[in-house]
């Protein structure tokens, strides 16, 4: 049975429109998709994990994905472009905001969960989980959850004690591609893997069997090394660098060196650089048809 | 008999109902004259816009009533402040300079030098009677909202003054009562001056007849990561000789959570609320279903 849902003044609302017109706000607001997953399906997350650990009351995950790169953007021959405009900060902004209607028209508690992290680079919550278990998006042999039309998408989630109706997971995973099942058979390995295989210096492993991912193998330290080259991470690097050379003339090199400078403009313009390799996700058949523009 | 309005009137409401629905969760004028009597010469309003006759203020609600409920408390230390109280105030000034034509600005309210701000949004909310001074770290309090966040707008146009409240929001009737029995309100039993915290007032019938606030302590619990532990962090780092202990510290979570703040600073505005939440004011706004 659905739960009632009211507004702020207490009259009742058919439950139905209320998830339409959230979605479709979330939609004008930049989200690409967005999922109503059962919290229920977290549970087995690590304690501290959990939407009930964040927020006690929560009874409804909305989860909205987006803000990815645009087409241009993919199609860019400088890897600069995607190095310096990969950012989660437009949809964590919707979140927000929806996060805020929610409370005030509807009188829900509602929490956009931080897109930061907690203690040890953990994160509050994974975003990933959560996009699966609303149906947002599947697991990949990349890493990232793919949405089948969107592919790669950036993720935000709001817990709330708003009472929505549930969307199921995927039904059929996005992961593996067709395309890439045909290329497993035929050379042993998929897009994502050639460009990025753990045997090889990358991050990526794993096999297709029945097609189906089987036995993943991927190098987080490796992979985040060269994603996170500038931002936090590579702040810390450069300024170890800094202070351990003894040579004032060198060390005043560092400091004033690009690679400085850049690093300092991705903390202070953290909209502006959060991920600089986007490899595996550039190989990935899954959303390609809509990055195909005239 | 009630006198009609005045286009003042109508200009003045039409502009705090874009401020709302720019945004913010209050909205209020005040008479830039009205700064004179509170503060020196440098920080009234008539000090960085020349004419400036009306200040435009907005609050806006900084965690999510979510957030407040949530156990785990460094989620409520980094949950995202969405700073729409100078959203409201970058919409509010834009529309009286294009729609209206008389000089608008955001007032100034960020320190640029030592720890105080050109000019003063506390004060500039109590003028505007969107609320008064509390024990709890002099954190101005709405009536209805409890704590805010505050934006302000200079202007040369003329603009219908709000009164400042009549009643102190400050100590509430629990408050006072709680008082009288156990000689403390909860947010001084939460952070005593005297065991290691912040606060200490003393209340007589009914009112704020002194008040004590740590200021400095409270700094140091409130605002401990961004850009001033940063600067902690770079002293203690340039004053260490040992190479592995210079990395032990440029790699801990503390390092990279000062960094991530300064990035996201709207994920980090503060980091200690115990006086605000065991605060009555606004509770009721902030309980949900």
């Amino acid at each position: 049975m659905t739960a009632v849902v009211t507004n702020r003044a207490g009259d009742e609302l058919d439950p139905a429109e209320v998830k339409a017109g959230l979605v479709t706000t979330a939609k004008r607001r930049g989200a690409s998709v967005v999922g109503i997953g059962d919290p229920a399906l977290l549970d087995d997350q690590p304690a501290g994990m959990r939407p009930h650990d964040l927020l006690p009351q929560t009874r409804t995950m909305i989860v909205l994905g987006g803000a990815a790169p645009r087409a241009g953007e993919w199609h860019s021959p400088r890897a600069e472009v995607l190095e310096t405009l990969g950012t989660a900060d437009r949809i964590g902004v919707t979140a927000s905001a929806i996060a805020r209607q929610i409370e005030d028209d509807l009188g829900y508690y509602a929490l956009a969960v931080p897109t930061g992290t907690d203690h040890g680079d953990q994160p509050f919550l994974r975003f990933s989980d959560a996009a699966v278990a609303a149906g947002v998006g599947s697991a990949s042999l990349a890493g990232p959850a793919l949405h089948p039309d969107h592919g790669f998408l950036y993720l935000a989630v709001i817990l709330t004690s708003l009472p929505l109706e549930f969307d199921a997971p995927l039904a059929t995973p996005a992961c593996p591609a067709p395309e890439c099942v045909e290329r497993y058979a035929e050379r042993g390995t998929t897009p994502c893997i050639e460009v990025c295989d753990i045997d090889d210096g990358g991050c990526l492993g794993g096999e297709i069997v029945d097609g189906l991912v089987i036995g993943r193998r991927y190098d987080a330290e490796r992979c985040r090394d060269r994603v996170y080259h500038y931002w936090v991470p590579g702040y810390q690097k450069v300024l170890e660098a800094a202070l351990d050379e003894p040579d004032p003339a060198r060390r005043k090199m560092i400091l004033y060196g690009s690679y400085f400078t850049r690093t300092m403009w991705s903390i202070t313009y953290s909209n502006v650089s959060q991920g600089q390799c986007f490899e595996c996700v550039k190989a990935c058949p899954v959303g390609g048809d809509l990055r195909a523009l005239k | 008999m009630e006198e009609p309005a005045t286009e003042v009137d109508t200009t003045t409401d039409a502009i705090k109902a874009l401020a709302l629905r720019a945004g913010a969760k209050v909205a209020g004028v005040a008479a830039a004259s009205a700064f004179n009597e509170y503060v020196p010469a440098g920080h009234r309003p008539t000090d960085f816009l020349p004419g400036c006759r009306s200040v435009v203020v907005m609050g806006a609600q900084g965690p999510s009533n979510a957030a407040w409920q949530s156990p785990n408390r460094r989620l409520m230390e980094i949950t995202g402040y969405d700073f729409r109280e100078n959203v409201s105030a970058m919409v509010v000034a834009d529309h009286i300079e294009t729609e209206h034509g008389f000089l608008a600005m955001p007032a100034p309210g960020l320190p640029t030098s030592g720890q105080h701000p050109p000019m003063s949004m506390m004060l500039s909310a109590v003028l505007a009677g969107l609320g008064t001074r509390s024990i709890a770290a002099n954190i101005i309090l709405n009536p209805t909202h409890g704590l805010l966040y505050y934006a302000a707008v200079l202007t040369t146009m003329e603009l219908r003054p709000d009164h400042q409240l009549e009643d102190e929001v400050c100590p509430a009737r629990s408050c006072v009562l709680l008082y009288e029995q156990e000689g403390r309100t909860p947010c001084m039993a939460v952070c005593p001056a005297d065991d290691g915290g912040c606060i200490d007032a003393t209340i007589e019938d009914g009112r704020i007849t002194s008040s004590y606030f740590d200021r400095e302590r409270c700094s140091t619990r409130a605002m401990n990561f961004g850009i001033r532990g940063h600067i902690k962090q770079v002293e203690l780092l340039s004053n260490l000789a040992d190479r592995d202990e210079r990395r032990a510290l440029l790699r801990s979570d503390d390092f990279r959570r000062n960094l991530a703040s300064i990035g996201r600073y709207k994920e980090s505005v503060a980091q200690c609320f115990e006086c605000m939440r065991v605060c009555p004011v606004g509770r009721y706004e902030r309980k949900l279903k």
